[in-house]
């Protein structure tokens, strides 16, 4: 505030004096006809004198206090003991985040073992406690046997915000496995459980979003072992989309389980997660109750770095079930089988096909080839236990009819006899055939179900998709990666790139510009040109680029098409910098008289700029008058022409390649009025400077990123010229 | 209402199996802060809002796990806590200026809460328990303890904020992070004559605030 600062400058200004009446007099200056302001200053001056003592107070209690801060403060230990409306707390179950879970006792209406989850003292901003809210109402909103329930809900006498759920004391499900010693059947449906309770939250709009083996118990219900999920701490309702770039859940999945995060999650926006990320999810859980270990080590993911776990995870093909359990030592290996009630090469073959197909399309990178819900695998997994085909693999003649086979087998045998006996084949094949037929008509149709669902998401994602390469890209580029920001940005081809997306093409741009990239220069400057299109309504550097670019690369239709686009962008401008620019970006080749007429309206407004002599900069008057001259060179009138590069040359800056343009334009202007004598040494003098000067597109490497296209305009008027000197 | 969401670390019902309850944050939670410092860095405003809890939690882990090695408390100065703090939580390879300037600043601000929660609650207890707001009005300054002290100044600085957020950040910083002139000046890009003047006017400030009403 204005008033503040001035008080404080005051203040400080008078601290600095020691004199007291010099102070005095410096103060009736500095707050004269202030009477308020000189009250404040004196009354902070009085204050400041006694502050000392009592500031330096209050700093040796801060240090003494640190010693505060000891275990036997935590606010959990405070709360043990303590009551909450009906609730009895005894002891601390865990805690994250904002908030502390504890066993309690429910005393009415009824008596039984509750959890509470209660927000921690100290973390009551905004965003924690919305986000206690939140996980409260997805919880809420659930209602199954196989998810933990919210029970009650409310705020402490000091306002702290708590929720109450149906205990759950169980063991997570890989360990209860395994301890039980359970076979692939029965992990499998166990596992279908699961399934199904993802399925009730994805129906009420929650994505869990961190389904992994801890997140799930199995705790016996009237003698049943059942499974139920709990934390849904990050689960996010479907309808509230995250609009910024937030990395929250991003962090939460690196805490603990990289391993289970789907590719889409481990991109750099949370935008596009949806319930296709918890099948992934579900399906590193299957991966993991059939072989013991998740598709990815997740040591390996941690300790590899930020980049690196994203790139494994959205790119590296993770190995089948069947053959990661060929990677385990020996040893490991037979425990895992041991552990699961078999021997190994029992566990092999029952891993080997349908398994793993099923667990590999839950895995699929592109969300949309996965499983579409989870029903749609727990269906699949049923499928599988059923003999079953399963939709995991397209169903071939001979693959139907090895699950018909296995299904039917008695029957099967029972024909097969019978038809040895009638030896009359035709009416047994053609029957099988007919059955094998019927299941793959219903296989196609269902493929087309799935597609026609799929289709109007389709677009969506791709461009969703691109969006995320383009930011994928600007990280890339952030970290030096060039190379890679680059490659990345070659593929994104549907994606609209709008003005905030400039600065990385420009970037990009320039740099291969720099190293002599000139083709790959070209393709950056042409999506810069489209986006300029689309947006501003004038020229800048920009379109410098392109177009001496263009014209270099020997492009000249794309630089009629170039230039028409730059005179239908700049209609109606009224800014004498874009005239001079679109004049100049206009003319690096010859026109023909008619099109000429485009850039006049351009041209009037120059001639009009420059009569007010005493108004322009020399700047100005320099490129307005090379422009004119390029026009009048353009159209023929090479007395004007050179008389308008001499203006310019008069009023030059000094900037080299500038300078050596109009140089080359006078030179050629004289040449065409029959001086060619006077025109070749005025040109071999401007080939020397280009020559001497280290930067110039003859030389990349000197090249700066900012001065590359002044130059090779140059170049091109500097040819240009030569040609017409040879002739 | 956006919830900017993240999980609950550990699990969060009762287990029949071990787990290795971690006092002392282990590799994995250090690349978080290291994380979010970084979205800091790249002006994503949740980030702010998120490192704030973070870096308190992980204050009263060391403190916590210090004192248990330290019998002695007074040895225990926040100025030290919030550097090793600093050292042990973030990698080497991120300790940039930057960093170090968002971490300090929700370092000293964590402190601070931990310390005006901590005597506002010895204040309600002396007061009689229960939840009411401490009366400050009637309280001697000169006599005050050092809990009032506290919550005195506490209460100064919000209103402090609102006027000047420049010269309060600056209190905060060296309260409660125990920083020098130099690290702030370095950490806020200022100057030093800039920072002293600050300073002044808000010790000057404060008091006059403090004894406005007594």
């Amino acid at each position: 505030m204005k008033t503040t600062a001035a008080l404080q400058d005051i203040f400080a200004n008078a601290l600095d004096i020691a004199d007291a009446s010099e102070r005095q007099a410096m103060l009736d200056r500095a707050c004269a006809d202030q009477p308020q302001l000189r009250q404040r200053v004196d009354q902070l001056l009085a204050a400041h004198e006694k502050s000392e003592d009592f500031i330096s107070d209050c700093i040796s209690v801060v240090a003494g206090s640190v010693g505060e801060m000891a275990p036997a403060s935590e606010p959990g230990e405070d709360l043990i003991g303590s009551r909450i409306g009906p609730y009895k707390l005894l002891q601390k179950i865990g805690e994250g985040g904002g908030g502390a879970v504890f066993m309690a006792e429910q005393e009415s209406p009824v008596r039984r073992r509750v959890a509470l989850k209660i927000l921690k003292l100290g973390m009551d901003t905004k965003n924690v406690v919305a986000r206690f809210e939140a996980e409260r109402q997805a919880l809420a909103l659930m209602d199954h046997p196989n998810i933990a329930r919210v029970l009650d809900a409310g705020a402490t006498k000091s306002g702290r915000p708590f929720f109450v759920m149906e205990l759950v004391s169980g063991v997570r499900i890989t360990e209860f496995c395994d301890a039980d010693r359970l076979d692939t059947k029965q992990r499998l449906e166990l596992f279908t459980k699961v399934c199904h309770a993802i399925q009730h939250a994805h129906q009420k709009g929650i994505i869990h979003r961190d389904i992994k083996p801890s997140n799930i118990l199995v705790t016996p219900v009237d003698g049943e072992a059942t499974p139920k999920v709990i934390d849904f701490g990050i689960a996010k309702a479907l309808e509230e989309k995250l609009t910024d770039k937030t990395l929250f859940t991003l962090h939460g999945q690196f805490i603990g389980t990289p391993a289970y995060m789907s590719p889409e999650q481990a991109q750099l926006s949370s935008m596009d997660v949806d319930t296709r990320s918890d099948i992934y999810s579900l399906g590193v859980l299957l991966y993991e109750l059939l072989t013991g270990k998740t598709p990815f080590d997740q040591g390996e993911l941690l300790a590899a770095g930020l980049e690196e776990m994203r790139r494994k995870l959205r790119e590296q093909e993770p190995p089948r079930p069947s053959t990661k359990i060929d990677t385990l030592g020996e040893a490991e290996l037979t425990a895992t089988a041991q552990r699961r009630h078999m021997e190994v090469p029992r566990l092999r073959s029952e891993l080997r096909g349908d398994l793993d197909w099923v667990v590999m399309k839950a895995l699929e990178k592109d969300r949309r080839r996965r499983y579409e819900t989870a029903d749609a695998l727990a269906q699949d997994v049923q499928n599988y236990l059923a003999n079953e085909p399963v939709s995991a693999r397209p169903p071939s003649r001979a693959y139907l009819a090895q699950k018909f086979v296995r299904r039917n087998k008695t029957v099967f045998f029972a024909c097969l006899l019978t038809f040895l006996a009638l030896a009359a084949s035709t009416v047994m094949s053609s029957w099988m055939y007919l059955r094998e037929r019927e299941a793959r008509r219903m296989a196609v149709a269902a493929e087309q179900k799935q597609l026609t669902l799929q289709h109007e998401t389709l677009q969506l994602e791709s461009l969703a998709e691109e969006r995320e390469k383009f930011m994928s890209a600007e990280e890339m580029y952030e970290n030096g990666r060039r190379d890679d920001a680059d490659a990345l940005l070659e593929q994104v081809k549907q994606f609209q790139p709008g003005s905030d997306h400039a600065t990385l093409y420009r970037e990009l741009g320039d740099w291969h510009a720099v190293n002599g990239r000139w083709s790959q220069a070209l393709e950056r400057f042409a999506v810069l040109f489209q986006i300029n299109n689309n947006g501003q309504k004038d020229t800048s550097l920009d379109d410098e680029r392109c177009g001496a670019l263009l014209v270099d690369q020997g492009r000249l239709n794309d630089y009629e098409q170039f230039r028409r686009d730059l005179v239908a962008r700049n209609t109606g401008a009224d800014n004498v910098q874009s005239a001079q620019r679109l004049i100049h970006y206009c003319l690096l080749v010859p026109a023909d008289k008619a099109w000429l007429q485009n850039l006049d309206e351009a041209a009037a407004l120059l001639r009009n700029s420059l009569q007010d002599e005493a108004g322009i900069s020399r700047g100005n008057w320099e490129n307005s008058a090379f422009a004119l001259a390029l026009l009048a060179y353009r159209s023929g009138h090479f007395a004007e022409a050179a008389d308008w590069s001499s203006q310019a040359l008069a009023r030059s800056e000094g900037s080299q390649p500038r300078e050596a343009n109009i140089r080359i334009l006078r030179a050629m202007s004289s040449f065409q009025n029959g001086d060619k004598e006077g025109a070749i040494s005025e040109l071999d003098a401007c080939r020397k400077v280009v020559d001497d000067h280290p930067a110039t597109p003859n030389d990349p490497a000197h090249l700066r990123q900012t001065d590359w296209y002044l130059w090779l305009t140059t170049k091109i008027h500097l040819r240009e010229a030569e040609n017409l000197i040879k002739k | 209402m956006r919830p900017g969401l993240r999980p609950v670390i550990l699990f969060h019902h009762l287990e029949m199996a071990n787990t290795s309850n971690r006092l002392y944050p282990a590799r994995v939670e250090m690349s978080e802060i290291t994380m979010i410092l970084q979205a800091v860095g790249r002006g994503e405003r949740k980030a702010s809002e998120e490192l704030l809890p973070l870096v308190y939690e992980e204050l009263r882990k060391l403190a916590a796990a210090k004192l248990a090695r330290e019998s002695a408390a007074h040895t225990l100065q926040p100025t030290a806590l919030v550097h090793e703090a600093w050292v042990r939580l973030v990698e080497d390879g991120s300790r940039t200026w930057e960093n170090r300037a968002h971490f300090f600043g929700a370092a000293a601000e964590a402190m601070r809460r931990i310390l005006v929660d901590k005597a506002r609650r010895r204040a309600r207890m002396k007061h009689g328990g229960g939840y009411e707001r401490v009366d400050l009005e009637h309280v001697d300054i000169a006599a005050a303890l050092p809990d009032e002290k506290i919550l005195l100044l506490d209460e100064a600085l919000e209103k402090l904020k609102l006027e000047d957020p420049d010269a309060a950040r600056i209190v905060v910083l060296k309260f409660f992070g125990g920083l020098t002139n130099e690290e702030i000046v370095q950490m806020l890009g200022s100057s030093d004559r800039t920072v002293r003047r600050q300073w002044s006017y808000a010790k000057a400030w404060l008091y006059d605030c403090i004894t406005a009403g007594h």
